[in-house]
């Protein structure tokens, strides 16, 4: 049974690749929708790779960066909200503030007081947070009213209850958060790239779209959406695995 | 003295009615019962008479709407400030992530006070847990998980224990095992307990007073007093006065 739905995936994947191959070299679709073999070629090919190399990892800088503060701030505002409940209504308002604010719009404004090197990690942070600061809340709040029960008459302070339960229990819904805000933290860094900064997937893309490298435009789309891929997949593991460890109390 | 005493107390919610509107209904009471110092008193009674909110409130997990309740002439909170409660429901509600030995910690924990080796193992021997002292919850069974809890419940001597319906859960022949349990646990420091419970047996085995409620609103119907001696053997569950104690109750409980 595993196999068989292993499978079925599988077979659909090499289709899907299989017909994109053909249509490529039909140019059915024209002639900025390149074949797959073509687009396979550009990791091949010396040069084109080391730009990629240089460029992949300072993605991955300003998007590790970005995502890493948001979590930690989205976090840690989230456990401060829960532990000061008077000041919950106004930051919940102002997390969703945050992420009404359309990221292209927050460009601009980062590139003047951010500057443009530190924009694509400004740019990442912040979807990151509003959804670290929601999921952890949700985490938080969600516990097992039974033993929160036990808490209260075991007279436990508010700080003892955050860490020697609700922040435990809140863990999957934490890393849930995170799986999700993996692919927000790439999207944000690729995003703030385009406002000028000096090297980053997202610039590959700008100036390969300008410059009608169609190849070169393929295989970078295709490492940012391997990358965000496996951020998701390595994370959902992490997920799964907290949510075993912890048990039935972490809702 | 009584060690615990409700007086006047009803508790009131607010609902919707048929027509759409807000409306108070009174829940509970007015109710007022004493209970006395290391008296182990069940509270029987139909579904939604309020019984629960009888133990949350002695728990300061809820407030009364009018009257007081007094643990030792305080208020419930002051007891939770002084870890002087303790309380089991009839989920476990441990932690699934602590071990035994972990869980039976915790209490110690929170209220800043060591957790010796020697008395964890007490604990644990009190529970019949011996060699489960690095098991999680998910590894044991329904009965074993209860216990814990229960020893847990006991861990700081609390001045009052709370049970609500804490062997709810578990199969007819495994909850006439924990009674059993239940009662030498308790014989060996004796708090004052009050144990919600829907089985009429289980109150006559364990409680030395039994006290029905009504339909709701919740009040007093009958208070009881249970004669049978300590401990109580399986014996007695086969005499003729448990079962005519059991039956009375029975009859009582069902007249509405």
């Amino acid at each position: 049974m595993r196999l068989r739905a292993a499978i079925y995936p599988a077979v659909g994947c090499l289709l899907l690749l299989g017909a994109w191959e053909v249509a490529g070299r039909r140019g059915v679709l024209g002639n900025t929708f390149p074949a797959l073999s073509q687009v396979l070629a550009v990791y091949a090919d010396g040069p084109r790779r080391a730009l990629l190399g240089r460029s992949l990892a300072a993605t991955l800088a300003s998007a590790g960066t970005g995502f890493a503060a948001g979590v930690c701030f989205g976090c840690l505002v989230a456990m401060f909200s829960h532990l000061v409940p008077l000041l919950r209504g106004g930051l919940d308002r102002m997390a969703v503030l945050v992420n009404a604010l359309p990221v292209i719009a927050l460009g601009p404004v980062l590139i003047i007081t951010a500057g443009r090197e530190d924009t694509p990690a400004a740019l990442a942070s912040v979807p990151v947070f509003f959804l670290l600061y929601t999921a952890t809340g949700v985490g938080l709040r969600g516990t097992s009213q039974r033993l929160e029960m036990v808490f209260t008459t075991l007279g436990a302070s508010r700080w003892q209850r955050l860490a020697k339960f609700e922040a435990l229990a809140a863990l999957p819904s934490v890393l849930s958060g995170m799986k999700i805000a993996a692919s927000s933290a790439m999207i944000g860094a690729v995003v703030g790239e385009w406002f000028g900064a000096p090297s980053g997937l997202g610039v590959v893309v700008l100036n390969s779209m300008q410059n009608f490298q169609i190849p070169l435009l393929w295989a970078t789309v295709l490492v940012i959406a391997l990358i965000t891929l496996s951020g998701y997949g390595l994370l959902s593991l992490a997920e799964r695995a907290a949510r075993r460890k912890l048990g039935e109390c972490a809702a | 003295m009584a060690a615990l005493a409700l007086v006047g107390v009803t508790r009131s919610f607010l609902r919707r009615s048929a027509a759409g509107r807000r409306e108070s209904f009174t829940a509970l009471g007015p109710l007022d019962l004493q209970i006395g110092d290391g008296e182990f008193v069940a509270l029987i009674g139909a579904s939604g008479c309020g019984k629960s909110t009888v133990l949350r409130l002695l728990a300061g997990l809820d407030e009364p709407t009018t009257g007081q309740v007094q643990i030792n002439g305080q208020p419930p909170r002051n007891l939770q400030a002084q870890q002087a409660l303790g309380i089991a429901f009839q989920e476990h509600a441990l932690l699934p992530w602590r071990s035994v030995a972990g869980n039976l910690r915790l209490p110690f924990e929170v209220a800043g006070r060591a957790a010796t080796d020697e008395r964890i193992g007490e604990l644990i021997a009190l529970a019949g847990l011996k060699g489960f002292e690095h098991a999680r919850p998910a590894e044991l069974s329904g009965g074993m998980r209860q216990r814990v809890a229960i020893a847990r419940a006991l861990a700081l001597q609390p001045k009052l224990l709370l049970l609500d319906e804490p062997f709810g859960a578990l199969d007819a022949v495994t909850r006439r095992r924990m009674n059993f349990e239940l009662e030498r646990i308790w014989l060996e420091s004796r708090p004052t307990t009050l144990l919600v419970t829907h089985s009429v047996e289980e109150a006559v085995l364990l409680a030395d007073r039994i006290l029905v409620l009504t339909q709701r609103p919740g009040r007093v119907r009958t208070d009881v007093r249970v004669p049978f001696a300590r401990p109580r053997a399986a014996a007695l569950m086969r005499s003729a006065e448990f079962h005519r104690l059991v039956d009375e109750l029975t009859a009582n409980l069902e007249s509405g």
